[in-house]
């Protein structure tokens, strides 16, 4: 194997450990949620059990030997969990919760090629044997039933002891005996399986001889169920099935049947048993063979052909806009029209379904939040509940994984500080768990993402004082701010320590890098505290960063762009009445002052051409004349489908913007119209542009900037604090 | 892309890497202002006609702007202004170099690409040697011409041409994110 097909193995290999990794962590939170309220899940304990399995598989397959041999730790303790040698408890979820979290320790060491990550296996698994009560030395609850001893003979351990503990916790067991066709057998217990889900658990199936029926065989279930008899016919729905319960034997009744019809079936059982369990298995393995894992990059580079597609697909417009307006051949016309509107549908296919594929729940997200909840809270003696909801909810796998770590830095946070701790929840007479709600839904473009805990919550004074103190903002600019204003301030660099008590404070990063990462991806982050009551964090997300809808302008004679999921209108600028307060303009619309921000002022624009345009501009006539190529010089022609909009008097045009509840008017002097646009990042050279979230190609080489809608709001109405040392400007 | 070579473990050291057995290293020359100046033409990955540039907001003022290089969105730099010369107005002559800055290209802009040069070792005095300063983006001064061997082919009497050659490297050091 060559170096890089190694490392694509072993890449691939941590790939899927992660996942199972991950998925073993939701399962155990299931569990516990279930233990506590005295449940066992015997299926998620199998779910738990099966992916330990492929992960010792898999490690020892790519000799990672120390996660091979801690799932081989994992295995033994989930095994005895199966069949009820050790009891379902806290401790043995807490050593779950342990085997996990050393799962995820090595898997990082080994993303880094980290030999000297290590975990106490050993001490694990000392842990793990002083668990186990050795044999089990109580009655056998089996001995009191009237149990055919053929099939008990050919019940595995496992399924013994399911059939133990469905007696134990007093449930009825029956024998079902029914028909199935051999064609479609597996389809019609899984079925059965599916329908008994919820009011009955199928311990066992066994093929019985006694039938005679061609292309059919004869299948015994054991169903264990606390329903009544008649309620669990219903539910299976097989009128033709006999249905048998197993009864309590009476004191030294003595009725083994050992006639030559169970004799025969015994015999059968025992060949037979074994083709029917691995069913199990190939349905599990064939829903694993329908998931193709992709590299981020190559969806990316798809999207980008895409993006050049849509390129393509204007010049294809603007052609049989040309060949009508010249050709008289009205057929030819007629046809092109047919091809260019059927090239736009599957195009517009083609990018919905790129765009699907990137989409990830946020599910994959809130899981991780979840196992991080629970270790936040039990190292602080915390007790904490958690609700999620929406986690099904969609968002581009980039956004998932970019807004992941300021999700946990508020998790963190509101735990570590928003949180009280138990006793100081009893004084204040809240509820001695506290509940933390992670709620996602779609809204229009975006996705909102909101966390609320019901802690301290923060104290405006305090965040005065605070502000005050770290000279973040001068007495005299928070004398004047309201509370909501104030909350605001936390997002500040510099404000964040861990001096805050009231409750927001972070390790190593603060709040500022929370609100940066999420702006970046053109979102936007408010926070909303009740003193005593608890705080709320509300992200709102795009849904994707690759294709947007945008609208284009111009101002000083630079053509932008601005996502139109921020743009809730555009307003001639002459229709409304101008007034200053405060030496801010404002706008008088429809009885709601609109604060006012001339764009080309924001960004220092200077009059006439841009810089680039004067200095080049020898350059590029002399070219044109080259090239012979009729390029025209007017922004505007690169529109050419629409004519632009002018204002009448050339005051210019509002463009209402709206991110979270803050509104904005962005002053310019033409809109271009609307467009499908593929925002590309800046480059990692001039990655941190303020107000600029990327630019675009329009298709004739001319890149346009993309306006950052949440950063220019930030900028506009919470004042300049958000611009970095960057200087150049006018 | 993912395909992109892993620049970002080739050595800083000086880029003096296009060395050969008769230790000649290649030097694109070009001009800026009444200057020349030389880069190690390995750095360079491309020239190019003045494309249309996008002025870009609240940069350095030696940014010209963004422009599109085949669907990837590359800075340009005007050298004059990183070097701080005079800045005169841009000609047809004018072209721009395409840079690697570890892993993504980076546009210069020069007045006019003059030639590519083959040093000997010799002919190239490195400012290590010459113990100064300097703003550090030099690398050094070549003088082709200046080989005792050459001098001996060319009868020894020409006036003699100056390079100043460039670290690319330096040169982009603030553009490393």
């Amino acid at each position: 194997m060559s170096q890089s097909e190694d490392d694509r193995a072993r890449a691939e290999f941590l790939a899927e450990a992660q996942e199972i990794v991950e998925a073993l962590s939701r399962d155990l939170l299931v569990l516990e949620d279930a233990n506590k309220r005295g449940l066992t899940l015997p299926e998620t304990v199998n779910d738990v059990f099966r992916g330990v399995h492929t992960l010792k598989g898999l490690a020892g397959m790519f000799s990672f030997e120390r996660i091979a041999e801690l799932a081989h730790v994992f295995e033994d303790l989930l095994e005895a969990l199966r069949l009820g040698r050790v009891p379902m408890d806290g401790g043995v979820l807490d050593l779950l919760f342990e085997g996990a979290e050393g799962f995820q320790h090595l898997l990082a060491g080994a993303q880094r090629s980290d030999a000297a990550v290590d975990v106490d296996v050993e001490g694990l698994l000392a842990r793990i044997a002083a668990l186990e009560p050795g044999a089990a030395s109580q009655r056998d609850i089996l001995s009191d039933y009237d149990i055919d001893p053929n099939i008990l003979s050919v019940l595995t351990e496992y399924e013994e002891h399911r059939l133990r503990s469905s007696f134990e916790q007093g449930r009825t067991v029956y024998r079902f005996r029914l028909q199935l066709a051999l064609d479609a057998i597996d389809t019609s217990l899984a079925g059965l399986k599916e329908r008994c889900s919820g009011v009955a658990e199928v311990l066992s199936y066994l093929p019985s001889s006694s039938a005679e029926v061609k292309d059919a065989i004869e299948i015994e279930l054991l169903i264990a169920t606390r329903v009544s008899p008649a309620e669990l016919r219903e539910t299976l729905d097989r009128p033709d099935g006999l249905l048998i319960p197993i009864e309590r034997k009476r004191r030294d009744s003595i009725a083994p049947r050992m006639d030559a019809e169970a004799g025969m079936a015994a015999a059968s059982l025992n060949q037979a048993a074994p083709e029917v369990e691995p069913s199990e298995d190939t349905g599990s393995l064939r829903s694993l063979a329908n998931v193709v894992r992709v590299d981020i990059g190559k969806l990316d580079h798809l999207m980008n052909v895409v993006g050049e597609l849509g390129s393509l697909r204007s010049s294809f417009v603007q052609l049989v806009e040309r060949l009508r307006a010249h050709s008289t051949d009205r057929e030819l016309i007629f046809e092109a029209q047919r091809i260019q509107r059927g090239f736009q549908r599957h195009l517009g296919e083609v990018q919905s379904s790129v765009l699907g594929v990137r989409m990830v729940p946020l599910s994959q997200l809130f899981d991780k939040l979840a196992v991080i909840v629970r270790q936040l809270a039990r190292d602080q003696g915390k007790e904490v509940q958690l609700v999620v909801k929406g986690a099904e909810t969609e968002v581009d796998k980039l956004i998932a994984e970019e807004i992941a770590d300021p999700l946990m830095h508020i998790v963190r946070n509101a735990i570590d500080h928003g949180i009280e701790s138990r006793d100081e929840r009893e004084r204040l007479d809240k509820p001695k768990v506290s509940n933390f709600g992670i709620r996602a839904f779609p809204r229009g473009n975006h996705v909102v993402i909101e966390l609320r805990d019901d802690g301290r919550g923060i104290d405006p004074s305090l965040v005065r004082e605070t502000a005050v103190r770290r000279g973040v903002l001068s007495e005299h600019e928070v004398g004047d701010m309201t509370p909501e204003d104030l909350m605001e301030v936390i997002f500040r660099p510099g404000f964040s320590t861990r001096e805050v008590v009231t409750g927001i404070s972070g390790r190593g990063v603060g709040m500022d890098v929370v609100k940066t990462n999420i702006n970046r991806l053109g979102g936007a982050v408010e926070i909303a505290s009740e003193l005593g009551r608890g705080t709320t964090f509300t992200i709102t997300l795009p849904v994707t960063l690759a294709i947007i809808s945008a609208l284009l302008f111009q101002t000083r004679g630079r053509v932008m762009a601005i996502s139109l999921s921020a743009v809730r209108e555009a307003l001639r600028f002459e229709d409304y009445a101008l007034r200053t307060v405060e030496g801010r303009e404002v706008l008088d619309l429809r009885g709601e002052t609109l604060p006012l921000c001339r764009l080309a002022e924001l960004f220092g624009l200077s009059d006439g051409k841009s810089v680039p345009e004067r200095m080049l501009r020898t350059a590029t006539r002399r070219r044109r004349v080259h090239g012979g190529e009729a390029q025209q010089a007017d922004d505007a022609e690169v529109f050419s489908s629409e004519p632009p909009v002018k204002s009448r008097s050339g005051a210019g045009f509002v463009i209402v913007i709206v991110v979270g509840n803050r509104r904005l008017g962005l002053v310019v002097d033409r809109l271009l119209g609307q467009q499908d646009i593929v925002i590309k990042p800046l480059g990692r050279s001039l990655s941190s542009v303020p107000g600029i979230s990327g630019a675009t190609d329009l298709g004739d080489q001319r890149l346009v900037l993309v306006v950052d809608a949440p950063a220019i709001i930030d900028e506009a109405l919470l004042g300049r604090w958000l611009r970095p040392s960057l200087g150049g400007q006018a | 892309m993912s395909e992109a070579p892993p620049l970002a473990s080739r050595s800083e050291a000086p880029e003096l890497e296009r060395v050969d057995e008769t230790g000649t290293r290649e030097f694109l020359a070009f001009r800026l202002g009444q200057e020349r100046y030389a880069l190690p033409l390995s750095t360079v990955r491309e020239i190019l006609r003045i494309p249309h540039v996008t002025e870009v907001p609240r940069c350095p003022e030696e940014v010209i702007g963004v422009t599109s290089v085949r669907g990837t969105v590359t800075t340009v730099l005007d050298l004059r202004v990183r070097l701080r010369m005079p800045c005169e107005r841009v000609t047809a002559r004018a072209r721009i170099l395409l840079v690697d800055c570890w892993g993504e290209p980076i546009g210069m802009l020069v007045d006019e690409i003059l030639q590519v040069y083959r040093l000997r070792e010799d002919e190239v005095e490195l400012t290590s040697a010459l113990g100064s300063e300097g703003s550090g983006y030099v690398m050094g001064i070549g003088r082709p011409g200046s080989s005792s061997r050459r001098r001996d082919a060319s009868g020894g009497a020409r006036v003699q041409e100056v390079l100043i050659l460039l670290d690319g490297i330096a040169l982009m050091k603030e553009y490393r994110s």
